[in-house]
């Protein structure tokens, strides 16, 4: 080791190069200047980070603070003097028949004279259709309000609504004003927008119609993908001879859990649409399709939850006389089960969440009553929020998000419920 | 023990004591390395032979549990100070594993790795220059001249360790710590190892990690036996193999346990 | 509601075999003594009760199948139906209402005629149902006296219980095939039909996209041009998506993986994840109702022509931040399968943290992270419901991404709702486009696979 400090170069090869001057001035700085990249390199992956937890928690809050109002409805508090109003019905009839008797009653034409009379010309523009429901229910709960003047509570027009919520439109605003002088208005919560379907009126609509159409379709999902799946899973893990048969199955489920959910859209509208002719838009072509595009979801998990069973327990089962029947059902499903279902909690929560392959085939009619049955036109969840997201009303946009909220809701759920059990039965054998 | 230290010593340890979370794995080494001599430690696996070798570049650091107290020094420099930037100190103390562990890069690319990040070479030629000078102290150059290119992990298991080697020589450390180089070698690329470590004595203090006591006692000048996260017993190899002082070091190299 | 009854019917005579069954084979096996018993009680149960339910439930399957031809036959002899008319389409219309109206599915009639005949068609239903369920209840009964009769100590239920069992779990993973193939015969059959109308290249080469005038009866040469609609597929999904979620992704992962302490990383990964499982509606109504105009605005701003309320870049921003986790994920997974020795290798040379990762781990990781890019790509041009609500739906050949563009999906969409009848061009088209997006899509994933596959093997 030579003490001099040579030049850098030109030394001949094989020979002791100058031992590397740490201390030195270039050295130091090189080093200073390496240190600031690794602190830029690191600074620029928290970014990453922090942008996309950043547009997540955006997306969330403009969801949230959209859709809190969608859950909030303004009332108006309406004066009716029906023994003034153009009402026709024979009290009488009301306690045998009231629904139809309501029907005919012209209650549309009170609510218009009392608005009216009550804020000027215009006044039943205030209201919203749903008025008349709100009347009927008052007639019904104490019928004797027909012999006098009370005041019903009734949601306020669409106008209204988006006027005292945020900005409507320079007449709405003032109408506002008018009615706020009159100590008419009042906010409260909307039940209606759980309990009813979908309008054309964003003040009335509701999304139990889609929550009905979504359990529904779920409910048949979930009955054929799952044993299905777990089947698949038991046999490809435990008794598939290793085959070409076997390599094709795999492959196809491979496969499957990689095509664009619309392609099953399309299997669904040309086999069980057309070639099948089982009924347009209901849940049960809706549940079929999802749950060819859940299966190999399923599949996938129950493989890899089956495979984590040590072969000690199936080896111990065989040895004491079990067939392999038994051993499968006996002792590697129960210990399976956990992870089975994580998967299938998760394969479900994505196709409650989906929308395109049900635009195939029909489920985005305009479905105004909830389904009855699984072979009731209906629409789901997701589809509804689609099909608000493009009316033009402004009022539908604070819908829009309200279901989007009770949707994510849902799906939160199902994603806790999926990682609690993970966490709780992680096994290390 | 402090007779052993001398002028020439280029790093010391004094009372170390390695932690993994609660757990010490090492419990007061003091121990010295000098340059003309390669230093061997033995003993059973386990022992925290290859624990302390880590400490003496700070590869534990990257062990987010582990934690060292003690000095080590090295040129009297305290390695665990705030002065000491582990960049450089790992610079000036190199590594070789027990697994070859060449980058997926080219023959070429893998010694001039070193040199890149750390800025020692002026310009191409330099750099090829580092890169035969490296290869040939390596041993290995004649081998693989003529296909530079070829990817690292393309070569034997015994040129991949001589490459790692030569890796670590092209940044022209002062120290080279070896984990157990050959134990995942053949006897043939084992002795080639050997015969290179000889070779790099001298320039180089080198540190070697093995639990073949055969090879202990052929590369190196001090031997010392560590058992149960113990320093037992150092000094000159010829000393520890014929005249061991301590029963348990006797015992070990006797083959009463390994 | 008679099928579904006797289906439950059915099913009881099953129990009852099972319960019956099982009470035998308990008393013959006392009787016999423990050892030359070759099943469990509940196996002969079970064997008798799968006797019971499978041939009657098999033959009630085909029952459905055959009776309307059945009924059909018999209310075309009944005296009402002479007077029908000769033409096939009216004669059809005519008795596919008497059969709606006699089932409960109509309750008036637009055609008078097909009033009388809603008397025989419910006589025959009603015949042909109660045919097929004494029939199904017969058979139920019959096999399963049969297996009952078979129960014996000797007997070995087990062995053909769990044959059955064993078929059953065949047949589900034969679901998986039967899938494929139907999602390729659908495709194939309809783009075939496709492909009678409009030329194979005029439709992958072809530069104008107008599938409306072609409805209009302008002809099919050259409307059905697909390239803009692969280009703008591209566009969204391939390019803006992916220099959005490729950094981002990337670094995310590394920084979770490389840098995040492990308390950070226990939140912070879960919250990547959320962004995956959001449902891309909610991404679609993000994009279209706050992102789009948000770019629009900064367009006008800043003086970019040809802005539109519906762009691409609103499209592909948004897809490329819900494809965020999955490069990450992806990403994660190939920089974790780069072993330890080559991370400690590079540090204990005296590389920092970071030249470790830019010079060895992601060179070592680069295949694992371009099949994870590839399956990102192939999942970003088959999504459908974000480039629906926001990239619009003019075919426009641009670089722009401020301007609109449309996609293979959304014109899919669109083809495919509203009023049209199946066999048109049209309609037909949308099968086409699915069929290519399967091929691109399939080729992705088996090509990405394949590297992520040979870079695992590399590494073992």
């Amino acid at each position: 080791m030579s003490e001099a400090v040579l030049p850098m170069s030109a030394t001949p090869v094989a020979t002791s190069r100058a031992p590397t001057d740490w201390n030195g001035e270039a050295m130091r700085r090189r080093i200073a200047l390496r240190y600031a990249a690794e602190r830029r390199f690191r600074l620029l992956g928290l970014c990453a980070v922090l942008i996309s937890a950043g547009f997540l928690a955006f997306l969330l809050i403009s969801m949230g603070a959209n859709g809190a109002r969608g859950f909030m409805s303004t009332q108006i508090k309406l004066p009716v003097d029906f023994p003034r109003s153009p009402i026709m019905i024979d009290p009488a009839m009301l306690s045998t028949n009231p629904d139809q008797v309501l029907a005919n009653a012209n209650l549309p034409q009170v609510i218009e004279s009392s608005a009216q009379a009550a804020f000027g010309k215009d006044g039943d523009d205030y209201i919203s259709s749903g008025a008349v429901a709100a009347l009927r229910k008052a007639i019904i709960a104490d019928p004797g309000i027909l012999t006098r003047k009370v005041t019903i509570t009734v949601p306020a027009s669409a106008g209204i609504d988006l006027a005292a919520k945020s900005d409507g439109s320079e007449a709405d605003e003032a109408a506002v004003v008018k009615l706020e002088q009159a100590r008419a208005l009042s906010t409260g919560f909307n039940g209606g927008f759980l309990t009813s379907s979908d309008g054309t009126d964003p003040t009335v609509v509701g999304i139990w119609g889609a929550l009905k159409g979504s359990l529904l379709t779920m409910a048949i999902t979930l009955a054929l993908s799952f044993p299905i799946g777990v089947f698949a899973a038991l046999y490809l893990e435990e008794y598939a001879p290793r085959n070409r048969w076997t390599d094709i199955i795999e492959v196809s489920i491979n496969n499957l859990a990689a095509v664009p959910s619309i392609i099953f859209g399309l299997l669904g509208l040309a086999i069980f649409l057309n070639m099948m002719h089982l009924p347009r838009s209901a849940p049960l072509v809706g549940g079929m399709t999802l749950a060819l595009m859940t299966m190999p979801v399923i599949v996938i998990a129950g493989r890899n939850a089956i495979k984590a069973v040590p072969p000690s327990i199936r080896d111990a089962a065989l040895g004491i006389g079990a067939s392999p029947i038994q051993v499968v059902f006996h002792h590697v499903l129960p210990l399976a089960l956990p992870g089975i279902l994580t998967g299938t909690i998760i394969g479900m929560a994505r196709a409650l969440g989906e929308t395109a392959p049900l635009l195939m085939i029909g489920m985005r009619a305009f479905v105004a009553s909830p389904p009855g049955g699984i072979t009731d036109p209906a629409t789901v969840l997701p589809v509804q929020i689609f099909l608000w997201s493009d009316e033009v009303g402004k009022g539908f946009i604070e819908k829009t998000s309200a279901a989007i909220i009770v949707l994510l809701i849902f799906l939160l759920t199902m994603n806790s419920i999926a990682i609690y059990l993970r966490n709780k039965f992680e096994k290390k054998w | 023990m402090a007779d052993t230290a001398t002028t020439t010593n280029k790093m010391t340890a004094r009372g170390v004591n390695v932690f993994y979370g609660e757990k010490q794995a090492i419990q007061n080494v003091s121990i010295d390395v000098d340059l003309e001599n390669v230093t061997a430690f033995i003993g059973p696996s386990g022992c925290g032979k290859s624990t302390f070798l880590r400490t003496l570049n700070r590869m534990n650091d990257t062990v987010a549990s582990a934690r060292v107290e003690g000095r080590i020094t090295l040129d009297g420099e305290d390695i665990y100070g705030s002065a000491m930037d582990v960049v450089q100190l790992r610079a000036r103390v190199g590594m070789v594993f027990q697994k070859p562990n060449p980058f997926p890069k080219s023959i070429y690319e893998n010694i001039a790795y070193g040199p890149r990040i750390h800025g020692l070479a002026s310009g191409k030629a330099d750099l090829d220059q580092i890169v035969e000078k490296s290869l040939r102290r390596a041993g290995l150059w004649e081998e693989v001249k003529d296909r530079l290119n070829d990817s690292g992990t393309a070569l034997s298991g015994g040129q991949q360790q001589r490459l790692c080697i030569g890796r670590a020589i092209a940044v022209e450390p002062e120290v080279i710590l070896m984990d157990e180089p050959c134990s995942a070698l053949d006897p043939i690329a084992t002795a080639k190892i050997e015969e290179l470590i000889l070779e790099l004595r001298g320039n180089y203090a080198i540190v070697i990690v093995t639990h073949n006591m055969q090879q202990a006692a052929r590369v190196s000048q001090r031997t010392a036996f560590f058992h149960l996260g113990r320093l037992v017993e150092q000094g000159p190899t010829t000393e520890i193999f014929t005249n061991p002082r301590k029963e348990r070091t006797k015992d070990y190299i006797t083959g009463r346990y390994g | 509601m008679t099928g579904m009854m006797i289906v439950m019917i059915i099913v009881a005579l099953a129990l009852i075999g099972w319960i019956v069954a099982r009470a035998r084979a308990t008393r013959l096996g006392i009787e016999a003594g423990r050892l030359a018993t070759n099943s469990r009680p509940s196996q002969h149960g079970w064997y008798v009760a799968l006797w019971t339910a499978l041939p009657a439930l098999a033959f009630l399957a085909v029952w459905a199948n055959v009776m309307p031809s059945l009924v059909l036959d018999s209310v075309l002899t009944s005296p009402a139906a002479q007077s029908l008319p000769a033409d096939d389409f009216s004669r059809g219309a005519i008795l596919s209402e008497a059969g709606a109206i006699a089932s409960g599915a109509q309750t008036a009639a637009f055609n008078p005629q097909s009033m009388s005949l809603v008397e025989p068609y419910r006589a025959a239903y009603g015949r042909y149902s109660t045919i097929g369920a004494v029939l199904a209840a017969i058979l139920a009964f019959a096999c399963g006296a049969y297996a009952f009769s078979r129960v014996r100590p000797s007997f070995t239920a087990r062995n053909r219980v769990e044959r059955v069992v064993m078929w059953t779990l065949l047949l589900a993973s034969l679901i998986a095939i039967i899938t494929t193939a139907g999602i390729v015969a659908s495709l194939l059959f309809e783009s075939l039909r496709f492909f009678s109308m409009v030329n194979p290249l005029d439709f992958l080469l072809g530069l104008k996209w107008s599938p409306q005038s072609a409805a209009m009866g302008y002809g099919n040469e050259d409307a059905f041009g697909a390239v803009p609609l692969f280009w703008g597929t591209i566009f969204i999904g391939a390019i803006i998506a992916m220099i959005v979620a490729i950094p981002l992704g990337l670094m995310s992962a590394i920084y979770l993986t490389q840098y995040a302490k492990p308390r950070t990383r226990k939140w912070m990964k879960p919250m990547l994840e959320v962004l995956a499982g959001v449902p891309t509606v909610v991404y679609g109504y993000f994009a279209a109702l706050t992102v789009a105009p948000a770019l629009r605005n900064l367009a006008a701003g800043i003086g970019i022509p040809g802005a539109s309320s519906e762009s691409a870049l609103a499209a592909g921003l948004v897809m490329g931040v819900m494809i965020i986790p999955f490069v990450s994920s992806m990403a994660d997974d190939s920089i974790a399968a780069v072993p330890q020795s080559m991370r400690d290798g590079s540090l204990a040379m005296g590389a920092t943290t970071s030249e470790t990762i830019r010079r060895v781990l992601i060179p070592a990781a680069l295949p694992g992270v371009v099949g994870g890019v590839l399956l990102a790509v192939s999942r970003a041009i088959g999504e459908t419901m974000i480039v629906v609500m926001a990239a619009g739906l003019a075919a426009n050949m641009t670089l722009n991404p401020f301007a609109s563009v449309t996609t293979v999906t959304t014109q899919m969409v669109q083809l495919l709702t509203g009023d049209q009848e199946f066999d048109s061009a049209k309609t037909l088209a949308a099968f086409a486009l699915g069929l290519v997006l399967f091929i691109v899509t399939l080729l992705l994933n088996i090509v990405a696979l394949r590297v992520v596959k040979k870079y695992r093997e590399a590494y073992e």
